[in-house]
This record gives C-alpha cells, structure tokens and sequence, in this order.
C-alpha cells in the first residue's frame, strides 16, 4: 500500500489522552493499541510497581520490575506513574481530568479494594470514556467469580474446540493469553465506539467488557452449530473441530516440520494443481488415474488419497512444500515456530519489525502494529516504561 | 447498562418482523458502506459496523453467492463443514445469517461493465469502501482507492487479506488455519515432545475482523475531526504475529529458541509458575474443568474447599515453587479428586473459596445453561424468513451510551436490490428489470 504524501503529518490517535490502570494483559493490550497510533498512554500503577511487572520471562532471566518481558511486550510506547490508589486520589483525578478514555483493567474485587467506583468516575467526568475489563462482566451471578486465561478459554467455551483427535488428552490451551487478547479487541472496538459517540453528544459513557463474553462470542463455528443444528462440534488435531471427525489436515516433512494443508475433495482445481505437483516428483501414481477426476471417486479413496500426500510431503522440506504449493495455488502453510516468524521474507519485506531501544542502550526486535493506514504514518515504537527511573518518569510527565 | 438480566434458556428477541429499510440508531447512523466483502474476516469486520447503526450494503454475485450461505449449517440438519449440498437454497445458510445481520444485501455482476458502473455509483453515495478478495481482484474491476477517492474525496477503503497487499507472499491463499500456520500461533499451542494441536477454530478469522473493526472506527474517528480520509491495510498474518505476545521477545532478547523439546507447555503455565494449573477431568463424556493456582494463598484456599485430603499435606507440594517442579504428581492427586463430580460443580465450590476454576463449556452449555450469559443477554434472537427464529452472538460489552440496534437478520439474495438502486441510486423500474434480465443485478 502506497503512503499518502500526507502520512507525514499526526498519527492516528494523535491528541487523543488515555490513562490506564490495568493488572492483566487484556488492560495492557488495549493501552498499547492506542499507544502504537500516537495516543498518550499515562499507566498508574501503584509505588511498588504494576503486579504485571512480576511476571516473566525475564530479560536474561533475572527477575525483577524492569525486566519483565511480559511487561516490555505489552506496555510499549506508555509512560507510567506511580501512585497510591484508591482511586479518589488525587493524582488520579487531575490525570482524569485531562483524559479522553479510562483504561480499567482489574478485577469486581480489586475494584472495591481499589476504592474504584465507575458511576461516581462517570459522574464526575461527564465527557470521559471509562472502559472497565472485568473476568465476567460488573454484574450477573458470576461477577465476583476470579479468572485466569485457561479459565477464561475453558468457561468461554473456546478451549472445548483445541486439543488433539485423542480424546483421553484434555482439551489443551493455545497459549500466550489469547482470552485477554480476544476481550483487549473488544475493549479497543468498544472505546472507538463511544468516542465517535461523544463526538455527537458530547457525553462520555462506561463500557463494560467482560472477558468471558468476548470468548463466549469467539468460537467461531461452534455456536452456528449448536444456533443451527444443534450439534455439539469435537476437537480434532490442529484443525476445525467438527459434528464429526474428518481427515488429519497437519503432515510431517522431510525436515522434520510440520505444513498445514486441507484438500477440499469436491473442489476440482486444487485436486489437479495437487497431482500436477506430485508428478513433477514422479509420485503422483495412481492419481493421474481418470477415475480420479470424479468427486465421488475421490470421496471413496480419501485415505489412499491421504497416504499419498503424506508420502509425498516426506520426501520435501516445509519451506519448499509451503512456497511451491501455494505457487501452485494451493491453501497450505508451514507451521512457523516463532523463531521461523521473525526471519519470514515476507513480513521482513513489509518491514512489520520494529527495533526498539531499551533502556540499558541496547536493541530489541518487537512486531510492528498490526494496522497500516496510508494516511497517517506509524510512530516508531518506545520501550516500556520503567520503574526504577522515577527521574526520567516525571519529566515524561 | 444494558444488562438484560436473563434466565438461562430465554433470550432477547430483536427485530418487528418488517423488513424494509428504516433509520438506523447508534453512533454510526448516517454511515453507509459499500461492503465487497464475503467469507468470515471481511463479514465479521463489517457486521460490526451495520450492529452500531451503519447502513452496510453488501454487495454479492447472484452467480457466485457469498460461501457462508452454501456452508451446511441448516437447522435439523447435520453436516460437516466441507459437506455440502451442490443444490442448497442460498437463503437457508445459518453461517451467513450469523455473519451478515443487520446489513443490506444487493446483488452486482461486476464481471459486467454495467454491474460495476452500478458498484461506483453505490461507492458514489457512500463513504467507506470495505473488501477482502485475493490480492488483485479488485484492481481487476479497475477498483483502487484513487478511484474511489474521485468518487468520494474522503473515503475510507479498508482491505483485509490474509497477507496484506504488498510482499513477496501477497497472492498466497489464506484462511484462518493457515494464517494460524504462518503466524506462529499454531506452533505455540500443543503438548511437548508432539505434533501441535494448534486451534480447532479459524481464531484469525475472528480475531482479523475485530482488528478490521477498530482500524474502520479508528479512522471513521478520525475523519470527523480532521476531514480525511485514508486507505487501511490489515494483513492477517501481521496480526497473528502480534498475538503471539511475549514468547516472542524470549526469543529476540534472551536468544531462548521455542524450537525446544519442552515448548509448548500444553495446559501448564510457565510465567508465572502456577500449579496446580490444568484441565482435569471430570464425570460424564469428555467433560472437564480448568483449574488454576498462582501462589500459597491460592492453594490453602484450594485445600480447604476440597476437605484437606491427605495428599495436600505432602511436603513437595508445601511451596509453590515446589508443587510446580512435581506437577504429574499433582495433577493425579487432582484429577482423582475431580474425576467423578460434575465440572460446574467443581467450578462453583472451587470459586466459592477464592479460586480461579472453570468448567470447559461447550456451546450447549453456553447457550442453554450458563447464567452469567443469560444475564447479560450475550446471544439473541431475530425472525428470518427462510430460516424462522435463528440464535446471534451478541456484542460482548455492554455500553451505558447506545448499544446495538439489532433489526433484521440477514437479507435474502438480492432482498434490498429495489431500495438501493431505486430509491438510493436513482434507477427506475423499467432500467431495473433490464438489469435483471441482463444478469447484471
């Protein structure tokens, strides 16, 4: 996509004032959203450090509240400020005055603990946007309940869809916090939302997400299944969990890797770019048999059909079957660990990494924002804000 | 708030049953968008849009009608995804009706020049352009945003693709198993030492229209202050990388590979080290409960609630550091204690006392029994005329200002032609039954 000579003027989220009180990633996420768009992201967090800060992996693996990882992943382009909340303090309030949203990423619990009371906020911040990220939602019978992202996946429903084909192994997680993803795209959609609103009326409002909502709504299939008709999908090994099993979709390769491909049978096209592509390796065997042509032929002998392609990616590398396959036109893909991500000519050409400067002087490799907008330019990413150089904090400020 | 305040097994029934075009509410009323978009990821992205007031214009081939509505999910009828029936009445697609609520549906040969004369008159009258085709297709119809931008100065064009449209690796074919693949997020769910067990979902596609949403409302923000308008790239792949979170940063800062015989970790947490951290087994078929403990506290708690068993009280799993180096161990002790109680049982005693547990709900469970759902009115009901009464996913948060304005469930093929070319474009009767018989519309 081409820039607009404009793109050299504001970002996106230029002028727009967030503060941000979050103790989970879903908080932390949305924050770094508008961060990356040229927002300013003002964290408060308590003296001793956001409990965020706690959590590793660690920098060198040495724990500690500037060294978190996890912290450094979700928190770029933030400055923070230590405060003693509750929340009527008045730190918070002169940020608040200032402020276009509220991030408040906590839980019922810490809410009261924090002295955080979102009516009397909304009320005495009429045109503020307070968007409050909650396991369960503010109210209802498990409001209270406490969470975590496996529980939030498991009672949200989507974790009933992941796991492998045997079903004495439990469901099993798609790790690094994807419920609190899932509920930071929904925090992010909804503050937009009323902002355009505020806009027209000029009044803020408080937006209550709750995380198990938003996985509740993320299965993908598995509700229209159960919406239509009423059928209970099952996991099944790396691929769409379904009313019934269906052919493995993962094959192993010559090097030791993995390539995803699903042959949709009853589509002719890619059934012949496949056994083109098999007989270039002279392996396409009975394949290239006439009868194959047929749909119904092909339906009966799936499983040869499926022994044949395993053999066939055995004897390739994954790069290779994941590039000539899909020059060939075929839906397939290598499955990247994140090492491989990191070097992948193709987002290594969109230049998507950034080089962040940390705070000790060196660099690190982070992603780049997953949103282009032609006309406005991207801002350059800024380490996480640290804890130990108060200094350098209030003077942000 | 808007919390409906529900009981399990009823749900909030929107829409009067009349069809025609009315006046939206919401904060996008007034909006109007030429939608190009078909599949899940472009649907998803813009049924947003038309749930917050915007009149969505979905624009679709009579020949080639959008997939979701040859998918099979058909009330009182079984099918897997890839079964279709060659002869299905395209009005009868649960997964379109899911995915294009609320939107107006046309229909456009834009392989006519006259269908996509049409489509730039439609682009004409609108103000934000949505599409997610291959790579290429659009230019084909000789659609690019400088077009659209002598249409309309201020447009906002939003393209959503698996792989963005620049790079070597543009034109590959996607969809959401295999953005999942290249992406990483795969590789990153399984157990160690096997094969991943990856993601019984197309997570992407979701997760690609929710970003595609907020790039749209971001700039549509923008637009009303500063005037201009933009064109928007989300590459799919681009943001399954960002999803990915710190696991990457262990890699680029402390070289630690996930290339790793002990990577993934299945269910159990690494950071922090939590355990016991698991899905345990419970009675009836395959029904299991999630249960997480982070620290000391936690775990007294979790001893108590289960009645101090004997096994509690050996000294390896006396530290939290110490219960997490002898998890198998644990994890028996557990799942013994779980393996014969119902998992919603287990998840209200273990809650009761402070822990985090949760039954792994299935849509059954969701939709029929959860009371924390019903509460919130999260699915909802509208008529459909082929269809009948059909289940939604709702909005998952509830706003104080204006919520969604539910009001039709998906249109029929065609069903708005009359409203958007007559009444909107201006093209009267006699043009528009030429058009049919041309097959343009």
């Amino acid at each position: 996509m081409a820039t607009d000579a404009s793109a050299v003027g504001a970002p996106i989220c230029q002028g727009l004032s967030v503060v941000e009180i979050a103790e989970d990633p879903a908080g932390e996420l949305t924050g770094k959203l508008l961060a990356q768009y040229g927002a300013v992201v003002t964290k408060v967090e308590p003296r001793e450090g956001s409990p965020t800060r706690r959590v590793g992996p660690f920098a060198d693996g040495v724990a500690g509240p500037d060294s978190s990882l996890a912290f450094w992943y979700y928190n770029t382009s933030k400055r923070s400020f230590t405060a003693e909340l509750p929340g009527e303090s008045e730190v918070l309030e002169s940020l608040l005055e200032e402020a276009d949203v509220l991030i408040l990423s906590v839980s019922r619990a810490r809410q009261d603990e924090l002295g955080i009371d979102l009516a009397s906020i909304a009320a005495r911040h009429p045109s503020l946007v307070v968007c409050a990220i909650t396991p369960f939602g503010q109210d209802g019978p498990w409001s209270r309940y406490a969470t975590s992202d496996l529980v939030s996946l498991a009672a949200g429903g989507l974790l009933n869809s992941c796991g492998y084909d045997d079903h004495t192994i439990p469901p099993i997680r798609p790790a690094e916090n994807q419920a609190y993803h899932v509920a930071a795209s929904f925090a992010h959609i909804s503050l937009f939302l009323a902002l355009i609103e505020r806009d027209q009326t000029g009044r803020g409002q408080v937006i209550d997400v709750s995380i198990h909502d938003c996985v509740a709504v993320s299965p993908e299939l598995a509700n229209p299944y159960w919406f239509y008709p009423k059928a209970l999908v099952k996991r099944q090994t790396c691929r769409h969990a379904q009313p019934t099993p269906t052919q493995p979709a993962l094959f192993s390769t010559g090097d030791g890797r993995y390539v995803y491909f699903a042959l949709i049978l009853s589509d002719p096209k890619p059934w012949q770019n496949l056994v083109e592509w098999m007989d270039t390796h002279g392996v396409a065997a009975d394949l290239a048999d006439p009868q194959y042509s047929q749909v119904a032929y092909r339906q009966a002998n799936f499983p040869h059909i499926q022994q044949m392609i395993e053999a066939f990616f055995l004897i390739q590398d994954a790069q290779t079957i994941y590039h000539e396959g899909q020059a060939r036109g075929l839906p397939i893909a290598v499955v990247n660990s994140p090492d491989d991500v990191l070097v992948d000519e193709h987002l290594v050409a969109r230049g998507f990494f950034d080089e962040v400067e940390l705070p000790s002087g060196k660099t690190a490799v982070f992603p780049g924002a997953p949103i282009r907008f032609s006309a406005y330019p991207v801002v350059p990413q800024a380490s996480a804000p640290s804890l130990s150089s108060p200094a350098a904090r209030s003077e942000s400020l | 708030m808007t919390a409906t305040r529900g009981e399990p097994g009823s749900f909030p029934f929107y829409g009067t049953g009349e069809r025609a075009p009315r006046q939206r509410r919401g904060p996008l009323a007034g909006l109007r968008v030429a939608d190009f978009c078909w599949m899940g990821v472009g649907s998803v992205a813009t049924r947003l849009l038309a749930d917050f007031g915007a009149e969505v214009i979905k624009i679709e081939d009579r020949t080639r009608v959008d997939m979701p509505r040859r998918l099979p999910l058909y009330k009182g009828e079984v099918r897997n995804y890839g079964q279709q029936d060659a002869n299905a009445d395209p009005n009868r697609g649960g997964l379109f009706n899911n995915y294009s609520r609320n939107k107006l549906g046309v229909t456009i040969n834009l392989r006519t020049e006259r269908g996509r004369e049409l489509a730039e008159r439609l682009v004409a009258v609108s103000s934000v352009v949505t599409e997610n085709f291959a790579p290429g297709v659009m230019e084909k119809w000789g659609f690019t945003y400088d077009r659209f931008r002598e249409l309309v100065p201020d447009v906002i064009y939003a393209r959503m693709s698996g792989y963005g449209h620049s790079g070597p690796h543009q034109h590959y074919r996607s969809y959401g198993p295999i953005v999942q693949a290249a992406s990483g997020l795969s590789y990153v769910a399984g157990l160690p030492g096997r094969e991943p067990s990856g993601w019984g979902l197309s997570y992407m596609d979701n997760m690609a229209a929710y970003y595609n949403s907020a790039a749209l409302l971001m700039a549509i923000w923008n637009r009303r202050r500063t005037g201009a308008g933009t064109e928007i790239d989300v590459a799919a792949v681009e943001v399954g990388v960002t999803l990915l979170g710190p696991i990457l940063l262990d890699v680029t800062v402390n070289s630690h590979t996930s290339q790793r015989p002990d990577y993934p970790t299945g269910n159990r947490l690494e950071h922090p080290h939590a355990a016991p951290h698991g899905v345990y087994r419970c009675a009836g078929e395959d029904r299991w409960v999630a249960v997480a403990v982070f620290d000391d506290a936690e775990w007294s708690r979790l001893v108590e609630a289960i009645g101090s068993p004997d096994w509690t009280g050996d000294e390896r799993f006396a530290t939290q550091e110490s219960r997490f180096k002898h998890q198998d161990l644990l994890d028996a002790y557990l799942s013994g204690w779980t393996a014969d109680q119902d998992p919603h049982t287990v998840m209200h005693l273990l809650q009761s006392h402070g822990i985090r547990a949760g039954a792994v709900q299935n849509p059954q469970d969701l939709n029929e029994f959860d009371p924390q759902l019903a509460w919130r009115g999260t699915f909802f009901e509208m008529d459909h005329p082929v269809i009948g009464p059909a289940r939604f996913e709702g909005f998952p948060a509830s706003m104080s200002g204006e919520g969604p304005d539910h009001w039709r469930s998906a249109p029929l093929v065609g069903e708005d032609n009359d409203y958007v070319f007559g009444e909107l474009l201006g093209v009267d009767e006699a043009e528009r039954v030429e058009l049919a018989e041309q097959g343009v519309i």
